[in-house]
């Protein structure tokens, strides 16, 4: 018996048919003209945000870190919750661009820049919070294996110190692949913009580039050595960053289930935080034929699988609690659920458990604002997430008597609304300086790029080149 | 206790300093520019400039530099090895009894004081007030000077004054004095009262034992002394009598170590005596005793008699009560109380609060003297210093004299009547219209600032003094440093009165004493010095009949029975006694022994009263507010937050006193509410009041915020039944019918250390001591002197209410108090948590910079100076003992104020004083362990200290001795031999973190008729 199959060809990943010429135009333009108002308008309020940080850090460096909610026994607030949020944030980038490299998934060729970008600048703002974090911020460099006349070494024991380690690591990784991938486009940037300057300034970080074969084959060669170099640090970062917790032997805490759950999480909060920003970009910027609602459909699609994953660890860490028979274990979890902090638990649950559930909707995950609101409610999700973790373990876990509720201050809201001032004035930065989208790359992904004239069973078939509007009378005639 | 037979030299070489005036001239006189420093407050110069030898600075004669602030012992006085710490003895007065110390000296100051063991009053151990009494020394808010009109003056002027104004001594004067025991004190009073013919001289205590003293004035025709011997005592019944707090009791230290002792259980052949509380308030005694009853203040009279009447059906002597029916005459306590009673005749103790009346106390004399206790259990003392009248009752009589314009001096001695005193007197007014008032006090207190003169008073630990303990046990107060703000004591005030004279107090005590002493007086006199306490000396018991009516002395509680409605009890603070101590931040941070409550006093109400008023006595675990409640008495109103106290009885509100201060200190002030005005002469202790929610509430700081143990087995108890069937009725097995997993593979693998483990279980070489510390909750009522204790000696900075309402207490041992059973009539356990010093320590394992590390003897060391302050170990410590320097609390609690240098003298040199952004917890005190080491080491050539000479503070300061510590590895030390009893446990043993700290399971001793107040057995969970 036969059966015979109906050959359903992969969406177009440019729409509008764009030739290279019009793409290379499109990206770079927006270097190269003049800088529009709106830019500065964002870029000052992102400033005055960076601004909020640096003070609040520096009055923190100047009080202590009693200007924070902590006490004890919540020792860790909402530093150590919004570093892990927002290293978690910083894995979409990196399994974007590598990972969908690796196995070969052409539609990340239109958000890949703009998703490392992200990462690179959700890690700056991650790593700000274990650094400030800690009691003598002078002294911090002590987790560092540094030399010194005393042989006194760090604990390699130490989750904290694996943490050092994961996440400097990933952010050079992170910061290298970027950059190589950005080379080609940078020198076409180099090539067109006017300016003395900005073509000197182009010029030298593009090291060069002329776009020989030679170049071509050195750089496909390091990107894919990159690309295999960074897959493995998607998995280790959020896992690494998860045993701060699993390695503790606090209720909540110590569970096996973390390193998993933790990179889904992860994978989750940064596919919503490219979203929320690709569906403003690519609207203020006029991207919509690179940025397609079939990117967002695809982005949706990780939402809600990733959503899900975290659903069920959310499940499966209650029946394991319960399943444990562990009576600080099981307690820990009845509290997170119906204890003082129900109320975050609940947000926790509604937002990345039940929020991403729509996505099963074809025409919701293509509908574009839908898809915002939802980017917006899984980061906030997300966050409470951590924040559930982290507080309701220490705050009701052995001892009766040293339980404690943790509310934050000023100065945590402050602090943490300040990492979005420097996220943005970066993000902006990035926007207004170097090409979004990976023009090079994103040639290589068109329509146009691909010209094979037959079809899969090798029958001839003349190229079907969409004819663009104004020329079809022409054709006709 | 060696380091005891230096001191009678050093302190007599000291006095001859301080005495060296032409010594001082030539100090002035080489620094004009500093000249005000030696007659101005303290300064550490001065302070050194006295401990160190005169030659010391004549060298420096012709130096002209700036203010030197630390001098060198160029030449070392005697005695003195820098970094050595000498011990002295002496006493602390309180009231009219004083408790035996050693007092630890650093470097010439004091600054720390340990219980002396030799003395009987304290027999090693110590109350909180004793611990908290050397940051009373070092508080620079003391008053510094004597002020004229408010006007600052010199103790010369005072001199010249008073000896032109009592040149006269025919003039009508009226003393009012505190409770004082001390001979010197005493025989200076006769003098002046024999010298001023029209002199009236009253004592005032808003807490004191008159109604005890009268009640025996009732049955025996006599004022005499209570004294009850709990250690010869099987059954203990106290009526609202909270005996074992100190502030109830002038004698707590004794009587709760006596009383302890009949409860430790060392084997399943011990026997344990029996406690009953009848109370309304949840007190520490009622949370130590075997039985607890809660009912009004104003039931206990019909309790007692009720009990009088059931006892008097079986034993002679009281007739009186024989025909008494009231509401408990059928309470299922009246039978079995008095079948336990009877068949303990001679051997149990009955005892009534000081609140309750004299015809209660009475009533008590007579059922001890009916059930023969009295010349065993309970004996009666004549005091040398006792007044023939009602002091309470003469004291009022004297004010209204003064009102009246009777006197046209008032000299008051250490007492602060505008204050304490009952509201309906006036004494405010009455201050301000006599001619002349002149107080001597500690402090700038309400009754300062209305006198006309003001003297500041030296501190015990700066004067020359003596007095005598509860029973009669005569002891020398020696000074330990030379007044830090040149005040005088109140044998030298009275000095100055007589004589107009710059006072000597070495002299006058000396000139008690030449009377006491036979045989060589300078032999006797240094070995009393050296001792702490005259070995001839002590009270003798009187031997006393009943001669009163009592029946007509009942008539009043009879005929008034207790108050309908709502009664409120006023009683004196855990922490601030009467108010004495507001200006001590240690005990205003201590949270307070039963509610936990710190830097306020509250309204203490049973659920039940709570529901009634409309509060939730559900307390939010979110947030501090509470509510808070308007109380009207006697035509005045006070706002005060309530709290909601388990266990208390229905309709009835216990208020404490001491706090609602202004313009005291900086830390008594704004602190808490004045519940003084609610206080009237007909009703100084409980009377009916007016209560209702004002709607509002108000910000409290309480270090735990959650009181059940969620049946969690953090304590385990048993009966003294069920223990003897099951003496392993304390072992993880036994508690949760399982073993400890994990425990089993390690046994098959031949490791009996614990479960099986993947950290590397090397354990301490067998050549250093090893440390462990068990803790016997048998012997804990939650006193919280351990707290004080170790604050003293590990410079525990004070953070202040609103970080302590932030959970940031910084206490090394803090004391949880949990209750269990339900919440009308809780059970109350009480469990000192220090660091457990971890074998496999969960905070080790984290630290990313190793500043938490293990020590060859087997210590959890913390490394300030490596910490960088990620409080990971904090979070990862199941008991969470750690403690994070939020802020920079030390330098906030050491640099505060003008001269800072005072605070500062309070600090243990021994101990380092943490910087902002690092973690601490208990270090087992390792700067004593490791002294002992040391000298163990020189004497020896071995580390190991033997048992016994090294002392944790919290450990020495425990009145119960419930703390045992030592070397795990000498099979014989006291720590070992209770981690081998049979009720040994450790706190969350199956996280196999293996603790070095341990607890010995509670045991209690119930009554098989009399089912306990809580029926859930916490060992069963």
């Amino acid at each position: 018996m036969s059966k015979t199959y109906e050959y359903v060809p992969e969406p177009a990943l440019v729409k509008g048919n764009h030739d290279f010429k019009d793409i290379t135009a499109m990206i770079t333009d927006i270097n190269i003209r003049p800088t529009p108002k709106g830019w500065y308008v964002a870029f000052g309020i992102a400033n005055m945000l960076l601004l909020l940080l640096l003070g609040s850090i520096g009055y923190l460096v100047w009080e202590g870190t009693g200007i924070w909610g902590l006490n004890s026994p919540v020792g860790w607030g909402w530093a150590i919750i919004n570093f892990v949020w927002w290293v978690g944030i910083g894995h979409a980038g990196t399994l974007i661009s590598a990972i969908l490299f690796l196995f070969r998934q052409g539609w990340r060729t239109a958000i890949n820049r703009f998703a490392e970008a992200m990462t690179i600048f959700a890690v700056m703002c991650a790593g700000i919070f274990p650094a400030i974090h800690v009691g003598r911020i002078w002294v911090v460099y002590w987790m560092f294996p540094l030399p010194n006349q005393m042989l006194m070494w760090p604990n390699f024991n130490s989750p904290l110190l694996w943490d050092v380690f994961a996440v400097s690591t990933y952010f050079t990784v992170s910061l290298l692949f970027w950059y190589v991938g950005l080379v080609p486009d940078l020198a076409t940037v180099r090539d067109r913009i006017k300016s003395k300057i900005g073509k000197m300034a182009y010029g030298v970080f593009a090291l060069g580039w002329r776009g020989s074969n030679r170049h071509w084959w050195n750089y496909e060669k390091s990107y894919m050595i990159l690309a295999g170099l960074a897959t493995p640090l998607v998995l280790s970062v959020h896992t690494i960053v998860s045993f701060d917790f699993a390695v503790s032997i606090i209720p909540g805490w110590h569970t096996t289930i973390f390193p998993p759950y933790f990179v889904a999480g992860a994978v989750f909060s940064g596919f919503a935080m490219v979203l929320s920003l690709m569906i403003i970009c690519r609207k203020i910027y006029g991207l919509e034929d690179i940025m397609t609602i079939d990117h967002m459909e695809k982005m949706n699609i990780v939402v809600l699988v990733t959503g899900t994953m975290v659903g069920f660890a959310y499940i499966m860490e209650q029946f394991i609690a319960w399943y444990s028979g562990v009576e600080y274990e099981k307690f820990i979890f009845m509290m997170r659920a119906a204890g003082p902090y129900a109320w975050a638990y609940w947000i926790m649950f509604a937002c990345n458990v039940f929020s991403p559930q729509f996505f099963w909707s074809k025409k919701l995950r293509r509908n574009v604002t839908f898809t915002f609101i939802i980017s917006i409610i899984v980061n906030i999700g997300m966050w409470f997430e951590r924040f559930v973790i982290t507080v309701t373990s220490l705050s009701t876990d052995f001892l009766p008597s040293s339980w404690g509720y943790y509310s934050p201050t000023i100065w945590d809201v402050a602090t943490y609304v300040g990492t979005f001032g420097l996220f943005f004035t970066f993000f902006l930065l990035f926007l207004r300086f170097l090409p979004m989208v990976a023009v090079a790359e994103l040639k290589g992904v068109m329509p146009q790029a691909d010209p094979h004239n037959y079809d899969e069973d090798g029958e001839f078939v003349p190229p079907k080149v969409e004819v663009p509007e104004p020329y079809k009378n022409q054709t006709n005639q | 206790m060696s380091d005891q037979s230096n001191q009678t030299t050093y302190w007599k070489s000291l006095n001859e300093l301080a005495q060296n005036k032409e010594y001082e001239k030539y100090v002035e006189r080489e620094f004009p520019e500093n000249a005000s420093e030696m007659t101005d407050q303290v300064s550490r110069r001065s302070f050194l400039r006295v401990m160190g030898a005169s030659i010391a600075l004549a060298g420096f004669a012709s130096c002209r530099k700036p203010v030197q602030k630390i001098l060198p012992f160029s030449r070392m006085p005697e005695d003195i090895v820098l970094g050595e710490p000498l011990f002295y003895a002496s006493a602390m007065p309180f009231q009219d009894s004083v408790t035996g110390l050693l007092v630890e000296n650093n470097e010439g100051r004091p600054r720390k004081v340990e219980g002396n063991r030799e003395h009987p009053s304290s027999g090693g151990g110590t109350n909180i007030y004793h611990q908290a009494s050397v940051l009373n020394l070092y508080d620079p808010d003391r008053s510094r000077s004597p002020l004229r009109g408010g006007e600052q003056a010199t103790l010369a002027d005072f001199v010249l004054f008073a000896e032109e104004h009592f040149a006269d001594r025919n003039q009508p004067i009226l003393f009012i004095d505190e409770a004082s025991s001390s001979p010197t004190y005493h025989r200076l009073k006769e003098q002046i009262l024999e010298e001023f013919p029209n002199a009236e001289w009253v004592t005032y205590e808003p807490f004191s034992d008159n109604n005890a003293l009268e009640g025996t004035q009732i049955a025996f025709g006599q004022r005499l002394r209570t004294v009850n011997h709990y250690d010869r005592a099987n059954i203990v019944l106290s009526l609202d009598n909270d005996f074992m707090s100190p502030q109830n009791n002038k004698n707590s230290v004794e009587d709760t170590y006596k009383i302890a002792e009949t409860r430790k259980v060392s084997s399943t052949d011990d026997e344990m005596s029996r406690i009953y509380c009848v109370e309304n308030s949840f007190s520490n005694t009622g949370s130590f005793a075997d039985h607890r009853l809660r009912v009004k203040t104003s039931q206990i009279p019909s309790f007692l008699y009720a009990l009088a009447a059931r006892l008097s059906q079986d034993v002679d002597g009281l007739s009186s009560f024989e025909e008494i029916s009231n509401d408990f005459s059928d309470h299922e306590w009246i039978d079995i109380l008095a079948d336990d009673l009877l068949e303990n005749t001679e051997n149990s103790v009955i005892t009534a609060g000081s609140q309750h009346s004299p015809a209660v106390h009475a009533a008590v004399a007579a059922i001890n003297m009916a059930l023969g206790n009295i010349g065993n259990t309970v004996t009666y003392h004549e005091l040398p210093f006792g007044s023939d009248r009602n002091e309470n009752e003469s004291f009022t009589a004297a004010i209204n004299d003064l009102n009246s314009g009777t006197y046209s001096t008032a000299v008051i001695l250490g007492t602060n009547p505008v204050y304490t005193a009952p509201a309906n007197l006036n004494i405010q007014q009455a201050l301000e219209s006599v001619e002349t008032a002149i107080n001597l006090s500690d402090y700038v207190t309400e009754t300062s600032r209305l006198s006309n003169w003001h003297v500041n008073r030296a501190h015990f630990l700066e004067t020359w003094g003596d007095g005598l303990s509860y029973t009669g046990q005569r002891s020398i107060i020696q000074p330990q440093i030379q007044p830090l703000f040149g005040g005088i004591s109140e044998i030298e005030f009275l000095d100055i009165i007589l004589n107009g004279d710059d006072p000597v107090g070495y002299d006058l005590v000396r000139e008690t004493w030449a009377d006491v002493i036979d045989g060589d007086f300078e032999d006797q006199w240094e070995q009393i010095l050296h001792d702490g306490i005259d070995p001839d000396s002590g009270f003798e018991a009187t031997s006393v009949s009943l001669t009163g009516d009592l029946s007509a002395a009942i008539q009043d509680d009879l005929a008034n029975g207790p108050i309908d409605g709502i009664e409120i009890s006023i009683k004196p603070d855990n922490k601030l006694f009467d108010g004495r101590y507001a200006n001590n931040s240690w005990l205003q941070e201590l949270p307070e022994s039963m509610t936990k409550v710190t830097w306020d006093n509250v309204a203490l109400m049973s659920p039940a009263t709570a529901r009634n008023l409309g509060i939730d006595p559900e307390r939010s675990f979110s947030s501090d507010d509470v509510p808070v409640v308007r109380i009207t008495a006697n035509g005045t109103t006070i706002e005060i937050a309530a709290w909601v106290q388990p266990g208390h009885a229905d309709d009835s509100i216990t208020l404490t006193t001491g706090y609602g201060r202004e313009n005291i200190g900086r830390v008594a002030d704004g602190v808490g509410v004045d519940t003084y005005p609610l206080r009237t002469t007909s009703n100084m202790f409980f009377q009916s009041a007016e209560v209702e929610a004002t709607g509002t509430t108000y910000e409290i700081a309480c270090t735990q915020d959650h009181q059940s143990l969620e049946g969690r087995d953090m304590i385990r108890t048993a009966s003294l039944e069920e223990y003897k069937e099951n003496p392993d009725f304390a072992t993880y097995q036994s508690v949760h019918g399982y073993q400890v997993p994990g425990l089993e593979e390690a046994e098959a693998e031949g490791d009996s250390k614990g479960p099986i483990s993947l950290f590397d279980e090397s354990y301490g070489p067998d050549y250093e001591p090893q440390w462990g510390m068990a803790i016997d909750l048998n012997s804990c009522f939650g006193c919280g002197v351990c707290t004080i204790a170790c604050q003293a000696e590990n410079n525990i900075p004070v953070v202040g209410k609103r970080e302590v309402a932030r959970r940031r207490v910084m206490h090394w041992i803090r004391n949880d108090r949990y209750y269990a059973g339900d919440e009308e009539n809780p059970d109350a356990y009480h469990q000192p948590v220090p660091c457990m010093h971890c074998e496999l320590a969960p905070c080790e394992q984290v630290c990313p910079v190793a500043a938490t590390t293990h020590s060859d003897d087997g210590m959890n060391q913390m490394t300030y100076n490596r910490c960088i302050g990620t409080r990971y170990c904090a979070n990862n410590c199941p008991y969470k003992v750690r403690r994070f320097n939020f802020f920079n609390y030390s330098k906030e609690y050491l640099t505060t104020g003008d001269d800072p240098e005072i605070i500062q003298m309070a600090m243990n040199p021994d101990v380092t004083v943490r910087f902002r952004g690092v973690m601490e917890k208990c270090t087992y005190c390792v700067q004593r362990v490791n002294r002992a080491k040391i000298k163990a080491k020189n004497e020896t050539g071995s580390p190991k200290p033997v048992d016994g000479s090294v002392e944790t503070a919290c450990q020495q300061a425990c009145p119960t001795k419930a703390i045992s510590f030592g070397d795990l590895t000498d099979r014989n030390s006291t720590v070992s031999q209770h981690k081998m009893d049979s009720r040994n446990y450790t706190m969350l043993e199956e996280l196999n973190v293996r603790p070095r700290t341990s607890y010995l399971a509670k045991l209690s001793n119930p009554h098989t008729e009399l089912k306990p107040s809580n029926q859930e057995n916490h060992s069963q969970h």
